[in-house]
């Protein structure tokens, strides 16, 4: 063979097998003892929708799932019992309350949304058209008792707040402990009226529903929750998944009445796509790893400085939810996101060599003539940003400055820098320190121009939105919030403002 | 009298100072070279005491950064070669034909070398925004998965092997192809038979620059591709990652197993390298 041939072919077939042996990765082989069969407790109300689901996803995926149906509350007792099973989906989310507080559940995936009506029997021969009929003395009604149910507790408080609870709590004729006694009862005509779920009124075709303005605001959850003590969360999870997607289980939920939730598109294998800023890596990374684990999803994680984050954010990236450094760098592109969760929080610090031999304790200290400063540059880093302001409040800019040697884009470089012994303080996040702890000196600033809020907001236009809600979860949990304060941060996880 | 003629003794005078002018040029370059690899053995020697055996055993024992340098290692190799097949067919046709807009194709091919890292990985991304993008993606996932590693990487590395052979091309004499040329070759075979074998330390230059860059590339693959674990984190990434957070020890553990790794296939190829396939020494 001429070398020319030989190069060619050599080469070529070099190619191939690099990018054979690139795409053969042997974590990615899926595991064949995943196709155990799922057990499912399933709230019999929802028996239609959830079978027509179970067989689709049987046929898709090969796992077969087996379904228990009974009461919610039956089901409860049942699983609390027996303590196996893969999945709970109960009528409402007063169940789901009470296996959370039994301590039997985990992630609940949200299916479809219920508002409390005025159940009548149908063709409503006593002409109940709003709650005001339900205060004539000719009608009686049965009721979810309050201290017992969830549409119980809620309407009444409605009520309450509308004014109408005095007026129609003596046409109550009996307390039921749950919803479908209620339905049972109009059904049976013993009473003339109830206030049950839409999705209770449903499941009855003897019954109507009469809508009332004045309950709309008292939504009720139907989900499906991951138990304890399932121990191939993953395949659960996907199954819950499946359910509660937008284009596979919901769409049979909404045929059956309920109105259904905004779902994930159903993937095999989600992939989403992370942004965070640089500093939250640390406090993040090992969330991110147990996620992946239980969920079966990949997460795509893009660490960088919050400025060069935001700027491919503007340039039409969408992540699937964003950790940003700071709140000053979540709401310039806010409209791309539902509202943020603020997490945690770091103290900006000065950051010295071992022992601070210059003996510095304040932010006027480091105007101090012949020192060498490092600070973060204002235009390309949140922390620069926040320098700047802070210094700008205590009236220290220009003599700070006058002694500033280096002025970086990341707060990485600083530390680096100042270990390597050519700086003799830097100004950065004590979060940014907790890597060299017991190697450098920090001093805590007490200013409130200090503080850096770390906020996590899923994609407004996220595919995967309530997988990252589900990812948010984990991160406010007691174990994510150790790794947190583990890295330097403080712990605050405040809920976005209404 | 036997003394020494005086002509002789100028001659013989003239041939020490020779000889003396020589050992001082001599040292003094091997001063100058020295001092460079001096510098950069004491790098080395510095990182070393930034880190400790142990904590090359622990970035060894890891298998994040086990798989953070197997991808290192083939997608650089990948990419060196799909760089060669681009970049020899574009220095040639650079270096032999002249055509109009040649000017603005010359200064086309700088545009990776004199760009910013951070801005090629960004322009990669909104490419891949874009409908062909998008319809790319239908098809092979680009953004955030593995190609994107080994596209960040072609890149800024084919442009470095693209400037390396242009040089070669440009010093090769035209003059052996024309006379094979004349002698009844093809412009293929003239290619293949004569300008290669020609061109063959540039070549294995080219591709062992543009494997370095592809090693060393991290700017591009963290916009591009992100630094998922198991996924598209190289080793650049990971001393990116681990500098960030202001542990040095691992950061510097991880360089040197990339100097280590970088060292070990630059010496392969410069023994093994092309002489094999060309059935003959450089």
């Amino acid at each position: 063979m001429n070398p020319a041939r030989k190069i060619v072919a050599g080469s070529l077939l070099a190619i191939v097998v690099l990018t054979a042996l690139l795409f053969w990765n042997p974590r990615n082989r899926p595991s064949e003892a995943a196709r155990r069969p799922l057990l499912v407790y399933c709230a019999a109300g929802l028996k239609s929708p959830v079978e027509t689901v179970a067989r689709e996803y049987e046929q898709i995926t090969g796992v077969s799932v087996q379904l228990q149906f009974g009461g919610s509350g039956l089901l409860l007792n049942n699983l609390r019992v027996a303590r196996r099973g893969d999945l709970f989906l109960a009528a409402d989310s007063s169940f789901l309350d009470a296996a959370r507080s039994n301590g039997v559940l985990a992630e609940v995936i949200p299916l479809a949304r219920m508002t409390p009506v005025i159940a009548v029997p149908r063709g409503n021969p006593r002409q109940i058209t709003s709650l005001r009929d339900l205060e004539r003395p000719d009608v009686q009604i049965a009721y979810a008792n309050p201290e017992a149910t969830a549409i119980g507790r809620v309407t009444r408080q409605a009520l309450e707040r509308s004014g109408d609870w005095a007026a129609i709590q003596p046409r109550i004729k009996v307390l039921k402990p749950t919803v479908n006694d209620v339905a049972n009862d109009v059904k049976l005509g013993t009473v003339d009226a109830g206030i049950i779920w839409d999705a209770t009124v449903a499941q009855y075709p003897e019954l109507e529903a009469v809508h009332a303005p004045q309950l709309d605001g008292s939504v009720g959850d139907v989900g499906i929750g991951v138990l304890t003590f399932c121990d191939q969360p993953a395949q659960a999870l996907k199954f819950a998944r499946f359910l509660g997607a937008r284009d596979r289980g919901l769409p049979a939920f909404a045929r059956a009445g309920f109105s259904v939730v905004e779902g994930d598109v159903w993937k095999e294998r989600p992939e989403v796509v992370l942004y965070s800023g640089g500093v939250n890596r640390v406090a993040i990374e090992e969330t991110v790893r147990l996620f992946e684990q239980r969920e079966g999803v990949t997460v795509n994680r893009i660490y960088n400085g919050c400025g060069i984050l935001t700027a491919q954010i503007r340039a039409g990236q969408r992540p699937d939810a964003y950790f940003a450094c700071d709140v000053s760098f979540m709401t310039n592109v806010a409209s791309h996101f539902r509202p943020a969760r603020e997490l945690a929080d770091t103290r900006m610090v000065i950051l010295t060599a071992p022992g601070n031999p210059k003996g510095l304790r304040s932010l006027a200290d480091l105007a101090r003539p012949g020192l060498a400063v490092g600070v973060a540059n204002e235009q390309q880093s949140a922390l620069g940003a926040l320098t700047a302001r802070l210094l700008r409040a205590e009236a220290l800019l220009s003599n700070v400055m006058a002694n500033v040697r280096v002025q970086t884009p990341t707060a990485d470089l600083l530390v680096n820098q100042l270990r390597t012994g050519s700086l003799d303080a830097v100004l950065v996040y004590a979060a940014n320190a907790s890597g060299v702890k017991g190697v450098l000196d920090a001093v805590e600033l007490p200013q409130p121009q200090a503080l850096a809020v770390q906020p996590y907001a899923v994609g407004r236009s996220s595919e995967n939105a309530q997988l990252m809600t589900r990812f948010l979860e984990d991160l406010r949990s007691p174990a994510s919030r150790q790794r947190f304060e583990q890295s330097g941060f403080h712990w605050r996880d405040v809920p976005p403002a209404p | 009298m036997t003394s020494p003629s005086p002509a002789h003794d100028e001659r013989g005078n003239d041939a020490r100072r020779l000889r003396h002018s020589d050992r001082t040029f001599l040292i003094c370059f091997s001063v100058l070279a020295g001092s460079y690899l001096l510098l950069l053995v004491s790098t080395l020697v510095a990182d070393l005491f930034y880190t400790s055996p142990g904590h090359l055993w622990h970035a060894l024992q890891s298998a994040e950064i086990r798989y953070a340098i197997r991808l290192s290692l083939l997608s650089c190799t990948l990419t060196a070669l799909l760089s060669l097949w681009v970049a020899v067919p574009i220095a040639y046709l650079m270096a032999r034909l002249k055509f109009p807009g040649k000017g603005l194709a010359d200064a086309l091919l700088d545009i990776p070398i004199v760009l910013p890292p951070l801005v090629i990985g960004l322009s990669l991304l909104i490419l891949f925004q874009t409908p062909p993008g998008r319809a790319v993606e239908r098809w092979i996932p680009v953004t955030y998965a593995v190609p994107s590693v080994i596209l960040a990487q072609f890149m800024v590395a084919c442009a470095f092997a693209v400037r390396t052979l242009r040089a070669t091309f440009d010093q090769i004499s035209p003059r052996h192809e024309q006379v094979a040329l004349t002698l009844g070759c093809s412009r293929s075979q003239a290619f293949w038979m004569v300008v290669l074998p020609e061109a063959r330390r540039g070549v294995l230059t080219a591709g062992t620059l543009a494997w370095a860059r592809a090693l060393g590339e991290f700017g591009p693959i963290l916009v591009f591709s992100g630094a998922t674990r198991f996924k598209t984190e190289v080793l650049s990434t990971t001393v990116f990652l681990e500098l960030s957070v202001g542990n040095l020890e691992a950061a510097v553990a991880v360089s040197l197993l990339m100097v280590a790794a970088a060292v070990a296939v630059l010496l392969l190829i410069r023994t093994q390298g092309l002489d094999s396939a060309l059935g003959r020494p450089l």
